[in-house]
């Protein structure tokens, strides 16, 4: 008893000086990084909070006096509304053409090449990384009306006059929308196709299966965690998007974003602005949940 | 026969999708180098006048010299933060640590549209003007996440029983970090700072709300196309090109620590 204590006794000091030491190293390590992320994230969101529940008085000016009002208007708005079906719908026709246009690559890409696999990845890659602005430079003059498509047709004498609806539509938003997300797609489809062990497609032809249902019944639901992701991933970055839109969408596809920014930067109307900027947010987190748990609940 | 049918059909589409996911952007390099003002076929011929065009322009010339500055801060500021944080969360287990790592990788789930909008109503209201400054503030949320991914990644196939056993030869911490720690990570953590040169080099979506007077090349490609086309764009998109691909040096090693 007495040796116990003894012992105790003159340990705990030193005990106490090391967990304090830890504590102080931890904090020394951690700390710059929480700062960051704390003050240039999370106070300004917080504050965003709290604009969306103020009023606005004017160009730039808001009123202390909390209301729901900018959350009612946003809501309730036809226009607003409109423009919002019209971004999620661009946005999740570019997040389908993006996951079913990278299944067979990925297929491919997993299945069918062994030393080339690893350079096709690269590929993808490098093909990610490489400037998202540039690509949407690439299409507006491959789109336009000097364009090569369009001085193509001219001088094979298919059309007479440049096609105008190439650029400034949404279809040439959504080609550059896929453009840029495609390899994402890929990327995501391959990393759940590894799992897929190869004998598992021999073993479904070997019963019979065609090459079909092997697809339908083998492949699809096993990489079914990769579609999700890339499609709700595709989903919530196009659908956010406003610089391609202002780019290539010309006047016919205003975009959600670019309602957010003019309400910000034209308007004025920070509290308005940033009540569209949550509900866009909480939309977003919705469909996110939403397609992890239907995938859960198919139990694949 | 149908099985190799279907099989070089496979090949061709997959072809085909990198031709898609290429061509555009070869055709910028190309159209850059290119004698005329013209941006279709037929190719006139080779000459550098874009580029001089682009070294000639004071604003091309202080837009990229604003990029670089941004990017050459935020990567100083990530590594030397990141790296501290990611050696806090490996090498303690205490508590709140999985919190703190959540609360590190978070910021990369948000659209860069909300961060972007946070930042400015912000800065307005607390009255910090606009300038390189804010847009560095942006950038290092935005990168911050994916370094510290490639920095545990490698921290966590770190084994601090060599810390330890250069803490009981005497050598204090600081030599320890600098002599053991440091030189056995030291290849991950340049791979990681090339991903974030990279990605703050290419940055819009943030730096469009957080930007002051003097623009980024990413931004000064923007507000030139939606004005004009001008042909010097190519070879000034052909450099913010060249720099957003620095990160291929480090695949690799990406590759090798992502994978543990």
């Amino acid at each position: 008893m007495t040796t116990t204590a003894a012992a105790t006794g003159r340990l705990q000091p030193f005990n106490v000086g090391v967990a304090r030491r830890r504590r102080i190293a931890i904090a020394l390590l951690v700390g710059p990084a929480l700062l960051v992320v704390g003050g240039a994230l999370v106070v300004p969101a917080a504050n965003l909070l709290v604009q969306s529940f103020i009023e606005s008085s004017g160009y730039g000016q808001v009123t202390y006096h909390f209301t729901f009002s900018n959350y009612t208007d946003v809501l309730q708005d036809p226009t607003y509304r409109r423009i919002a079906w019209h971004s999620f719908g661009l946005g999740a026709l570019a997040a389908l053409i993006c996951v079913v246009a990278g299944y067979p690559a990925a297929y491919f890409i997993t299945f069918r090449l062994r030393r080339a696999r690893n350079i096709a990845l690269f590929l993808v890659v490098v093909s990610l990384f490489t400037s998202y602005l540039v690509r949407l430079y690439a299409w507006y003059t491959i789109l336009g009306t000097q364009g090569i498509i369009n001085t193509g047709l001219v001088r094979l004498g298919v059309v007479e006059h440049p096609l105008l609806f190439l650029i400034f539509s949404r279809t040439a938003v959504v080609i550059a929308f896929v453009n840029v997300f495609l390899p994402y797609s890929i990327l995501m489809l391959t990393s759940s196709m590894q799992n897929i062990r190869a004998d598992l497609l021999e073993n479904a032809r070997d019963l019979g299966a065609g090459p079909v249902r092997t697809f339908s019944r083998v492949v699809l639901p096993l990489s079914m965690t990769g579609a999700i992701g890339a499609f709700a991933y595709t989903f919530i970055l196009t659908s956010g998007d406003y610089i391609t839109p202002s780019l290539l969408g010309g006047t016919s596809s205003t975009s959600l974003a670019s309602i957010v920014s003019d309400e910000f930067l034209a308007l004025g109307n920070r509290p308005s602005g940033a009540a569209i900027s949550f509900v866009m947010l909480t939309i977003f987190f919705a469909v996110y949940l939403g397609l992890t748990r239907l995938e859960r609940w198919k139990g694949i | 026969m149908a099985r190799r049918l279907r099989a070089s059909a496979l090949l061709v589409y997959t072809i085909l999708v990198f031709v898609f996911l290429f061509a555009p952007i070869a055709l910028v390099v190309l159209f850059s180098f290119n004698k005329t003002a013209s941006l279709t076929f037929p190719f006139h011929g080779f000459s550098l006048r874009w580029y001089r065009a682009v070294l000639e322009s004071p604003s091309y010339r202080d837009a990229i010299f604003a990029s670089l500055r941004v990017a050459v801060i935020s990567v100083v500021v990530v590594v030397v933060v990141g790296t501290a944080a990611g050696i806090g969360v490996t090498r303690y287990a205490f508590r709140g640590s999985r919190i703190v790592r959540v609360f590190l990788f978070f910021p990369a789930a948000l659209p860069g549209l909300f961060v972007g909008i946070a930042l400015l109503s912000f800065f307005v209201q607390t009255q910090v003007s606009l300038s390189l400054w804010t847009v560095t503030a942006g950038h290092l949320i935005y990168v911050l996440p994916y370094f510290f991914l490639v920095v545990t990644s490698r921290l966590q196939r770190f084994d601090y029983m060599l810390e330890e056993a250069a803490r009981d030869l005497g050598a204090g911490p600081w030599a320890t970090f600098r002599r053991v720690t440091l030189p056995l990570i030291a290849p991950s953590l340049i791979a990681g700072a090339l991903v974030v040169f990279s990605l703050s080099w290419d940055e819009v979506f943030i730096t469009f709300f957080t930007i002051g007077a003097q623009n980024t090349l990413p931004l000064v490609i923007y507000s030139t196309v939606k004005q004009s086309v001008d042909p010097s764009v190519n070879a000034i998109s052909t450099l913010l090109l060249a720099g957003s691909l620095v990160f291929v040096f480090s695949v690799r090693r990406l590759a090798a620590d992502l994978q543990q």
